[in-house]
């Protein structure tokens, strides 16, 4: 694999915990992969199956959904069903044959500067490890 | 007309300039082949949230005529809202204008220039391409109806209509029972941090009675309710027929309960023992002046149960260890020879003062005895010690400390007014931590004992923290604005299947039988999107939030 492969990554983040979580590692001045540009939505459940299942196929190498931890998103509930959504994405994604470990869902907190770096590095580790998404742009929805 | 759009990056002082090479934005974006159709300007600039800055930018909007604006600066956390006030001073809407977070995301994370302006440079690229979707949205202001409907007369519910009721602002007291005050006023005292206490609650009692700006309706409940923040229409039913009253906010003060004893299998609760609850041997003093057995002789001596229910309901009640030490005065006052016992489980004292309560009750002879357990039939006892060692005894009187439970109205209040209750049972606050007054119905509060259990001194902190939050969000005169970030329903697309009903803690969606489609009440919905996910007919949008313009972000982000 070329050294030089930059991963496609699409990041949606929750604007009130993980996208709040971002910044701070950018104040703390933690280093992170370019890869990561966040996409800020309201709440993590606004980030439907399909919306994830359409970034993937369109050619992101991998999606990482950032919200609130269980019990403190902004609207009460809205990440227990992200929760509940993304387990069926899981599911779709391994009964299609595609590779689960693409996608990621991970709760940050507004105060998980560091956590957000880790989570943001790890992430791009696993995609890169991996490689490019081999059906990029091969399936369409 | 051809989109021109403003993209104007800030140098943050040497924050964003020393870390990324604004010159090669300038140079890179109006030359890329895919903005040919559009216009582009982009610019660069000192500090934009500067006073200087803001006047700058205004003048460039105006003098350009831009029907886009992308900034690229801070974080929208820092400076969105000063952004916006400057789009609002010129014909740009609002929401045609994007801020593009350069320096968190750029700047301060990757450590190479050429790195962080490549990221820079497709940060903006998707924020051009978003802010090409985006459309015009509309504030709207509506009028508000600043008076406030109470429910409950208890401590908490005064309190809160005494801090709210003026010149311009009414309330309206609801009270369940013939007359207001709820526990606290069948006290004999107080504990002895708190004063003359009782004395002051007397006061304020007899305050709302002559405050012209609050009107009790006694013996009257909570029959209708319909609305939203600033704007709600409430029915109450009182034994001469309903009254028809409209507010800008409803306080729930409704209070607690006990929990019958029996419901716990260690206890033994029964009209012809002398087994009391604690709540009885305060109305006992206070009816009779003394605290006397069934066949109306002194108790030679009493034994004090701590945290009856306790272990069933799962949670601590917090002011039974405080009053229990209170009614162990009031049978010392009335007679040292009394041998008092208490049982208890460790004592739950948090506040400044009760240490030396409970020092000097155990100097004047009070038993204090920690067990682990313990079982109570009639006026028997049975227990085992901290050690292990087993122990009984019998005692003339038994007064038992029930475990606090919301009041018996929490369930058919919260299905009125459409708020959750938690799993203890009593109402579900916004966030228990960081909103502990204020429920998912925006213009609902609940405060005192019916939030969760509290004494008096709690109960008008809440009252006064709700209060405090009414007079901040409801000023008489003004108009509020709602979030124009809403969902709304394509009914073309609409199948009725009412998943999004549920999934709106809000209660934002109702629907609507004859269209056979749901309706978003756009003054409630908060704009999270939840919804969103749950349509299986792609039936709804959130507007600023729609699938087109997130793509749009994607978009570069697996270019
Ligand atoms: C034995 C005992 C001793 C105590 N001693 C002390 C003490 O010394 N110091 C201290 O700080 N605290 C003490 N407390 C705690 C104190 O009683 C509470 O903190 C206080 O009563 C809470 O006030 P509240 O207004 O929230 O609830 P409540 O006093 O329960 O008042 C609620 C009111 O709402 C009304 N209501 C209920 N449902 C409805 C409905 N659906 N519609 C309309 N109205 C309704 C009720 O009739 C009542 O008037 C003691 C508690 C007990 C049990
Ligand atoms: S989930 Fe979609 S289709 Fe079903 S009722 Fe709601 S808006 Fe209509
Ligand atoms: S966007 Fe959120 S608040 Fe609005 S209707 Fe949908 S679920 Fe309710
Ligand atoms: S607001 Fe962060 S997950 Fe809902």
């Amino acid at each position: 694999m070329d050294k030089k492969y930059v991963p496609r990554i699409t990041s949606f983040l929750c604007k009130w915990c993980s996208y709040t979580g971002a910044d701070l590692a950018g104040t703390s001045r933690l280093q992170y992969p370019t890869a990561i540009i966040p996409i800020k939505v309201m709440c993590s459940s606004r980030v439907d199956p399909v919306f994830i299942l359409r970034a993937f196929l369109k050619g992101s190498d991998g999606v990482l959904l950032g919200g609130c931890h269980p019990g403190d998103c902004h609207y009460e509930t809205g990440n227990y069903h992200t929760r509940r959504r993304f387990a069926i994405v899981k599911t779709v994604f391994e009964s299609l044959g595609l590779e689960a470990e693409r996608i990621r869902l991970s709760w940050i907190s507004a105060s998980e500067g560091p956590k957000f770096a880790r989570v943001a590095n790890e992430f791009t580790e696993t995609i890169i490890a991996m490689g490019e998404n081999p059906v990029k742009k091969k399936i369409f929805l | 007309m051809k989109a021109k759009v403003g993209v104007y990056v800030c140098e943050c002082g040497p924050n964003i300039a020393s870390k990324v090479d604004l010159d090669r934005i300038l140079e890179t974006l109006p030359a890329l082949d895919e903005y040919r159709e559009i216009e582009l300007v982009v610019k660069k600039y000192g500090l934009l949230c500067s006073a200087d800055g803001k006047n700058y930018l205004e003048e460039e909007i105006k003098s350009n005529g831009f029907t886009h604006l992308v900034l690229g600066a801070c974080s929208p956390r820092d400076h969105n809202k000063t952004f916006i006030g400057v789009c609002k001073k010129t014909d740009l809407n609002p929401y045609l204008y994007k801020i593009i977070n350069i320096r968190e995301h750029c700047a301060w994370i990757i450590p190479d220039k050429e790195k962080a302006t490549e990221k820079a440079i497709s940060y903006l690229r998707g924020g051009i391409n978003r802010v090409l979707y985006q459309s015009s949205l509309f504030e709207k202001q509506l009028d508000i109806d600043p008076d406030v409907v109470v429910i409950g007369g208890g401590i908490a519910g005064i309190e809160t209509a005494l801090s709210l009721a003026g010149e311009k602002r009414n309330i309206y007291l609801i009270e369940k029972s013939g007359k207001i005050g709820g526990k606290s006023s069948r006290f004999s005292s107080l504990l002895p941090r708190q004063g003359k206490g009782l004395a002051l609650i007397e006061e304020k009692i007899e305050k709302v009675s002559a405050n012209p700006f609050i009107k009790v309706f006694l013996e009257s409940s909570l029959e209708s309710i319909i609305g939203f923040l600033g704007n709600f229409e409430i029915v109450v039913k009182s034994k001469n027929g309903n009254t028809d009253i409209k507010a800008g906010a409803i306080v729930v003060a409704s209070g607690y309960g006990l929990i019958d004893p029996l419901s716990s299998e260690s206890h033994s609760y029964s009209e012809s023992d002398d087994v009391y609850t604690s709540l009885e041997i305060e109305e006992m003093l206070k009816e009779h002046g003394k605290i006397m057995t069934k066949s109306g002789k002194e108790p030679a001596s009493v034994a004090l149960v701590h945290c009856v229910g306790r272990e069933e309901k799962g949670y601590c009640s917090r002011i039974c260890c405080n009053y229990m030490i209170k009614i162990a005065r009031y049978l010392k006052d009335q007679s040292d020879a009394i041998k008092v016992t208490e049982f208890h489980k460790g004592l739950c004292m948090p506040d400044k003062g009760d240490q030396s309560f409970h020092k000097a009750m155990a100097e004047r002879g009070v038993e204090f005895r920690r067990i682990q357990k313990i079982t109570q039939d009639g006026t028997k006892i049975s227990f085992t010690g901290m050690d292990g060692s087993p122990g009984n005894a019998d005692f003339d009187m038994v007064i038992l400390a029930p475990a606090i439970v919301p009041s018996e109205d929490t369930d058919s209040l919260a299905e009125l007014l459409e708020i959750p209750v938690s799993e203890t049972g009593f109402f579900q606050e916004m966030h228990q931590t960081t909103d502990p007054v204020a429920t998912s119905i925006d213009g609902i509060f609940v405060v005192g004992a019916a939030h969760s259990p509290k004494g008096i001194t709690d109960s008008i902190f809440f009252a006064q923290a709700a209060a405090g939050r009414i007079l901040t969000h409801l000023i008489p005169g003004e108009k509020i604005v709602p979030e124009v970030k809403v969902t709304e329903v394509l009914e073309a697309f609409c199948t009725g299947c009412q998943n999004c009903l549920d999934v709106c803690v809000y209660g934002a969606i109702s629907y609507d039988e004859s269209k056979g489609v749901s309706v978003v009440n756009e003054v409630v919905c908060r704009g999270c999107g939840n919804c969103f996910g749950s349509c299986p007919s792609g039936a709804l949008r959130t507007k600023h939030f729609t699938n087109p313009q997130l793509y749009q972000e994607v978009r570069e982000a697996i270019r």
